[in-house]
């Protein structure tokens, strides 16, 4: 009889134990004193340098969380894998993120191309993910349940920049763009913009991703007399353009996105301010590096990581916000499922965005509100926003 | 007026595919072997210059001068660590070295000046306005460019002429087994060639980075252009190098004025095929002599 006390004893302080226990591992990725959250992208590789701002950025909001104490009493572990942003390294390292780190939901996917490639396994292991860079419409468009976007999707900023043209009264509209996954996610959204706007481009211009002189493709737009182009360019391309159409004297509305928002960056380029005078930029990004509403985020992320603080850290620093408020809001009794609900509800403000970061269950492209940037004074200043719709 | 524009354009980035294709004819003709890390050569000396320059305040002409300085020490580095030991093997496993070195000069770029940004902005040494000349318009780079290949080329023609150095340089190419056994010390001498290969893609790193920007990766496409114009001039051959890179800027330049900018990119690998098929020697090659 006593011995079956003592073992009725041990059992139920057993499985007080194991409820403790079951109860603290409630949710992978969650422990009593941690949330480990992933991210992939590329740490190596030529893209390299646009990637790791983002995840600086994201980190960097996640130790601001860490010391006031973490999120209800939980620090935010960051895990980051490398995916070199290409497909083929991509679904690897998403699997190994997934089934060895065992994050509690992922933020990033700088890269469209990778991302794509990765969707279907983070949706197969339904672990929540936060887009912070990648824009293919895909990633995002038809709804998924378990993956939101904190990026202005591909087809915001170019219906954004034709609309800022046609607000111009612009009516000669040119296209200049580079033929890499990046254009040619969008290239057709803006053919299918100008189709919606009842407008034909005079030229449609396809140019090297990293071309030396751009004078014969400067020389044939001038030819054509636009009164507006619009640059479906990286800065490599966009400098060449803008340095060789200055040549030529073709210098109408030019208007680029997200990655031409360095403006002063692409003067020096060009060597000469004169070359990006007419240039706008319409960027996901809400404020220019020198704002002093994000000078906080850019003092500590030059302290704590010696980067040159850029737009793409403010992309990161979006998402990161936007995950902390989620997890904030989602409570102590963290899970994906609360977290996805959460989510699908949330609106908020962002430090680096011009305006707020809104979700609905039909509706996971987050950010919509972009800001427009010209150079003044030598500084990149936001002179405006848009909010475009299809 | 597009015809002149086309031609000026084409001169004038072909000068920038002829300088760096001179580098690559160097370390061929002396060693037998094409450097295919000499794209990342170019890209370090160009970081280097632009540290000195930008980054530290450096005036232009010392940055230009110890960028070119840690361009040859570069060089030498690589005769060290990963050619000399490599002398005596199948010239399969120099093209894997020097393959694998410029992974690890670009890999090296991207941890040091990775954080600049996705690109690097290098100021231009002339007036950044341009000039016209006659009716077209030119920037004062470009014409720095362009004499600074006229110039390179005039020096190292005369460095393998006049001196010492050059004609046992010379005489390694000819045959290095000759030449060992009448006392040259050939390994001295690919030291040497490394070297001067290394010094001279930081010299056109320096005149060219306010043209094209510069990446950690930006070696490659440079490499493949320089590449397209050793082969049609003839491997090995300088002045064909030249020639050939001129042409191949040229061609660049029409196929973006007349047929589509799309194409200009693809020209160096239209180029190269070309040439294989119907003139393997190029315009000015070499081959049928060192086989003798």
């Amino acid at each position: 009889m006593e011995q079956l006390k003592r073992i009725l004893r041990a059992s139920v302080v057993l499985a007080a134990a194991l409820g403790i226990a079951a109860s603290a591992q409630a949710e992978e990725g969650v422990t009593d004193t941690t949330i480990k959250i992933g991210t992939m992208g590329a740490l190596t590789g030529p893209l390299a340098g646009i990637i790791v701002p983002q995840f600086n950025g994201i980190e960097i909001v996640f130790e601001e969380a860490n010391a006031a104490g973490g999120i209800h009493g939980r620090k935010i572990v960051f895990v980051r894998e490398d995916d070199e942003c290409l497909p083929s390294k991509g679904v690897g390292a998403v699997k190994k993120l997934l089934y060895e780190a065992r994050p509690f939901m992922i933020v990033g996917g700088g890269c469209s191309n990778a991302a794509i490639a990765q969707k279907p396994e983070i949706v197969a292991a339904k672990v929540p993910w936060v887009v912070t860079a990648a824009t293919a419409d895909a990633l995002s468009e038809p709804v998924d349940p378990y993956v939101y976007t904190t990026m202005s999707a591909a087809w915001t900023e170019v219906y954004g920049m034709l609309q800022l043209a046609l607000d111009e009264k612009k009516s000669r509209i040119a296209v200049v763009w580079q033929p890499d996954a990046w254009g040619k996610a969008r290239i057709e959204p803006l053919k299918e913009a100008l189709k919606k706007k009842g407008v034909t481009a005079i030229a449609i211009e396809e140019v090297a991703v990293e071309p030396t002189d751009l004078t014969p493709t400067a020389l044939k737009l001038k030819a054509l007399n636009p009164d507006a182009v619009l640059m479906l360019l990286y800065p490599k391309a966009a400098v060449p353009f803008l340095r060789d159409s200055m040549k030529v004297g073709l210098q109408p509305l030019a208007i680029g996105g997200s990655p031409l928002v360095e403006i002063d960056q692409m003067a020096k380029g060009a060597g000469s301010v004169e070359a990006v005078k007419n240039v706008r930029v319409i960027a996901a990004a809400g404020f220019g590096v020198d704002d002093p509403q994000v000078a906080k985020w850019k003092e500590k992320i030059e302290k704590r990581f010696g980067d040159r603080f850029n737009l793409y850290h403010m992309f990161g620093i979006a998402g990161g916000q936007f995950v902390v408020e989620a997890l904030k809001r989602a409570g102590r009794d963290l899970t994906r499922e609360r977290i996805l609900a959460v989510m699908s509800t949330m609106q908020m403000s962002s430090d680096a965005y011009a305006g707020p970061l809104k979700c609905t269950p039909a509706d996971h492209q987050c950010h919509k509100t972009l800001g427009i940037f010209a150079l003044k004074d030598g500084r990149v200043s936001g002179v405006g926003s848009t909010t475009p719709t299809r | 007026m597009l015809l002149a524009y086309v031609i000026a354009t084409g001169i004038t980035t072909g000068a920038l595919y002829a300088l760096v294709a001179v580098g690559l004819v160097i370390c061929y003709r002396t060693t037998g072997h094409i450097n295919f890390s000499h794209g990342e050569l170019f890209m370090v000396g160009g970081f280097l210059a632009f540290t000195l320059h930008v980054l530290l305040g450096v005036p232009y002409v010392p940055s230009l001068v110890l960028a070119v300085l840690g361009g040859g020490l570069l060089g030498l580095l690589s005769d060290r660590l990963v050619y000399r030991p490599l002398i005596s093997a199948p010239a399969t496993a120099m093209v894997v070295a020097t393959v694998a070195l410029s992974f690890v000069l670009r890999g090296v770029a991207r941890y040091l000046w990775g954080g600049q940004g996705e690109y690097v902005p290098f100021p231009p040494i002339a007036d950044p306005s341009a000039v016209m000349i006659g009716p077209i318009a030119v920037f004062p780079q470009q014409l720095v460019v362009v004499a600074s290949t006229v110039l390179c080329m005039a020096l190292v023609t005369l460095f393998f002429r006049l001196t010492r150095t050059g004609k046992t340089m010379k005489a390694v190419a000819e045959s290095p087994r000759a030449a060992y056994l009448v006392g040259i010390r050939v390994e001295r001498v690919y030291a040497m060639t490394w070297s001067l290969s290394a010094a001279l893609a930081a010299v056109s790193a320096v005149f060219m980075a306010p043209l094209t920007q510069l990446t950690p990766d930006i070696g490659f496409g440079l490499l493949l252009k320089a590449f397209a114009a050793t082969i049609l001039g003839g491997l090995g051959n300088m002045p064909g190098a030249v020639v050939g890179g001129f042409v191949v800027g040229i061609a660049e330049a029409f196929a973006a004025g007349y047929i589509s900018s799309s194409v200009q990119e693809v020209m160096a690998f239209i180029i190269i095929m070309l040439v294989l098929v119907l003139r393997p020697t190029g315009l000015f090659g070499v081959k049928a002599a060192r086989e003798v």
